[in-house]
């Protein structure tokens, strides 16, 4: 029962000191959970505190591999629009 | 000749009608620092960002060592990195506060007119009071030559209030959007908070309380103050005025209104949903309107997190890890070297400023123009003189000359944000592009302009003008605009001034 940090992670910091059971650490390419520290913060909080301040959707999955955070989810934008945007770029 | 280079009595009739300007507050950036207390001017009269004079004699740094953030902006992308970029939130390398140290008294012996340094990100520094702390209280032991500065969110201000006292930091920059928790969720999707991710409203409201609360502890613990506002056509710029009077009357000593910057391309919530960031006219109103003291920010350039150099340009890649590493510095001799040096800025900066008000006192004593005003743009790379080739421009600075004498009005980039390549998203060449950001202004004076933009300036209704390099920027542009009065330029309203307004 573990949280997992994947390659989307931008390594900004956040997450690492509000673990309460200092399961983050920093590494290369980006930072990583130890599966047998991390509790799922339960017994600490209703909530995963990682999660809870990760800015980058999708960059946290919980134990069952589901991003905790999905597309749309913390910049509001729709990943339609998202996607939209995203072609219209690479169309130059 | 006798040249009125200040704008020493405030042009009611022009900005009156507006309602917005209050007597003795539309003046230069002198008049302006005249206002306020002399505590106050003292520390702020040769700060680069503070002082349109100083800045083209001071430099300034950030250093990254902030990356978490506690709040999500509208307007901010965690994700990027690009060494193309400028603007806030953008970094190449985040550095350990031991590696800020030493790329401080690197720049600081290397180039000896810095004077400020910044922690302002790439995250929220108060979200990272760790690094940022360390990284205050080794530079104040280390490096007590060197003034401090900070920015925040707000959001974990009111806890950092204590320490922040302690590293003889005397400013603090607050951004602050909004006062209203209504329009604050428009600009702000969420904040972490107690243990939890708060949306919306909710999150909104606790953020503008501890913004508006960490204001008034630092008042009370006597630190300077600047407030920061980012200009949202049709979110928050009916809003600004509200927000300058509430932070003003809490004592803050600046409020500087920036404009969005948001583009499709660097994957904001407001660059992918097409929200516009104000146009140079927009954003100027909101300023002269609100004018007060922010009228000394003009020159805000909205640096990057990690900006070395003169504000408008960046040495960062001088001073990347690999190269401070090898580096040896003997700080105590730089100090030494750049004391001296402070000290001929300081005489030159005084003689200029003392000549500056001599000259407007015989300008009192002139019969007054009553010619309409002009804007005009300026070319130049520093030192308050013309000396910069029109193509070599990255930016020009904007004035506006009247009867009433010559002001700052602000900067314009002339590049695209990521000008990889020669040509953007319309197909416009970038020539075109800088023409456009031109518009409004009647003239550009430069050290030279090709024949290819002396046309196309021309066909835009701008006025190349090559003969006032190495003069002083506001003398020459009244010299140009008392051309113009005397050609009868100045009578009707200008073709091309009513073509951009249109």
């Amino acid at each position: 029962m573990a949280v997992k940090i994947i390659e989307s992670c931008v390594n900004c910091f956040a997450c690492e000191p509000v673990c309460p059971s200092k399961a983050i650490f920093e590494a290369k390419p980006h930072f990583l959970v130890d599966a047998s520290k991390c509790t799922e913060c339960e017994g600490d909080f209703p909530v995963f505190q990682c999660a809870s301040i990760c800015p980058i959707e999708g960059a946290i999955l919980d134990s069952f591999g589901i991003a905790i955070n999905p597309p749309g989810s913390l910049t509001g934008i729709p990943p339609e629009k998202m996607a939209e945007a995203m072609a219209e770029l690479q169309s130059h | 000749m006798q040249l009125p280079v200040l704008n020493d009595t405030p042009s009611h009739a022009e900005h009156g009608a507006k309602g917005g300007c209050a007597a003795s507050s539309c003046g230069t950036t002198e008049n302006q620092m005249d206002s306020l207390p002399d505590s106050i001017r003292e520390k702020v009269q040769n700060h680069p960002c503070y002082s349109e004079d100083a800045h083209h004699y001071f430099a300034r740094m950030h250093v990254a060592v902030a990356p978490a953030c506690n709040i999500q902006c509208h307007y901010c992308n965690r994700k990027y990195d690009c060494a193309n970029e400028s603007r806030p939130g953008v970094v190449s390398e985040l550095l350990t506060p031991d590696q800020a140290v030493k790329k401080t008294m690197a720049v600081a012996a290397n180039i000896p007119q810095m004077t400020v340094l910044g922690i302002a990100g790439p995250g929220d520094p108060l979200a990272n009071p760790e690094r940022t702390f360390e990284t205050f209280r080794r530079l104040s032991e280390e490096a007590p030559d060197i003034k401090l500065c900070v920015s925040t969110n707000g959001l974990a201000l009111p806890d950092a209030v204590e320490e922040l006292s302690k590293h003889n930091i005397d400013h603090v920059t607050i951004t602050i959007n909004t006062v209203d928790p209504e329009i604050g969720a428009k600009i702000y999707p969420w904040i972490f908070w107690k243990n939890r991710r708060i949306k919306g409203i909710k999150g909104a409201k606790i953020l503008i309380e501890q913004q508006q609360k960490g204001l008034e502890m630092l008042i009370a613990k006597g630190i300077l103050v600047k407030v920061n506002s980012v200009m949202i056509p049709g979110v928050n710029d009916q809003h600004l005025a509200e927000v300058s009077k509430v932070v003003k009357s809490k004592g803050a000593f600046l409020h500087n209104v920036m404009p969005l910057i948001a583009e499709a391309e660097h994957g904001t919530f407001y660059g992918v949903m097409g929200q516009r960031g104000p146009t140079p006219e927009e954003l100027q109103d909101l300023q002269d309107s609100c004018s007060g003291d922010m009228n000394m920010m003009r020159h805000c350039r909205q640096c990057r997190a990690d900006a070395v150099g003169m504000l408008g340009e960046d040495r960062g890649d001088e001073f990347t890890l690999d190269k401070i590493e090898d580096m040896e510095i003997d700080y105590a001799s730089a100090m030494e070297k750049r004391k001296v040096i402070h000290q001929a800025i300081q005489a030159e900066m005084d003689s200029k400023r003392l000549e500056k008000a001599e000259k407007a006192q015989q300008h009192k004593q002139v019969p007054k123009l009553t010619t309409r005003p002009v804007l005009m743009a300026v070319a130049t790379s520093g030192q308050g003189v013309i000396n910069m080739h029109f193509g070599h421009a990255k930016e020009f600075l904007i004035y506006e000359a009247s009867p009433d004498g010559v002001r700052f009005i602000s900067h314009r980039k002339a590049d695209q944000y990521c000008a990889g390549d020669t040509s953007c998203g319309d197909g416009e060449s970038v020539l075109q592009v800088t023409i456009r950001a031109l518009s409004g202004c009647e003239a550009v004076l430069c050290s030279k302009v090709g024949y290819e933009p002396w046309e196309m300036l021309e066909a835009a209704g701008i006025a190349p003008n090559g003969e006032h390099a190495m003069e002083p920027i506001e003398e020459a542009v009244m010299a140009v605009y008392k051309e113009m009065a005397a050609a009868g330029k100045l009578d009707a309203k200008p073709e091309a001034a009513a073509r951009a307004s249109a």
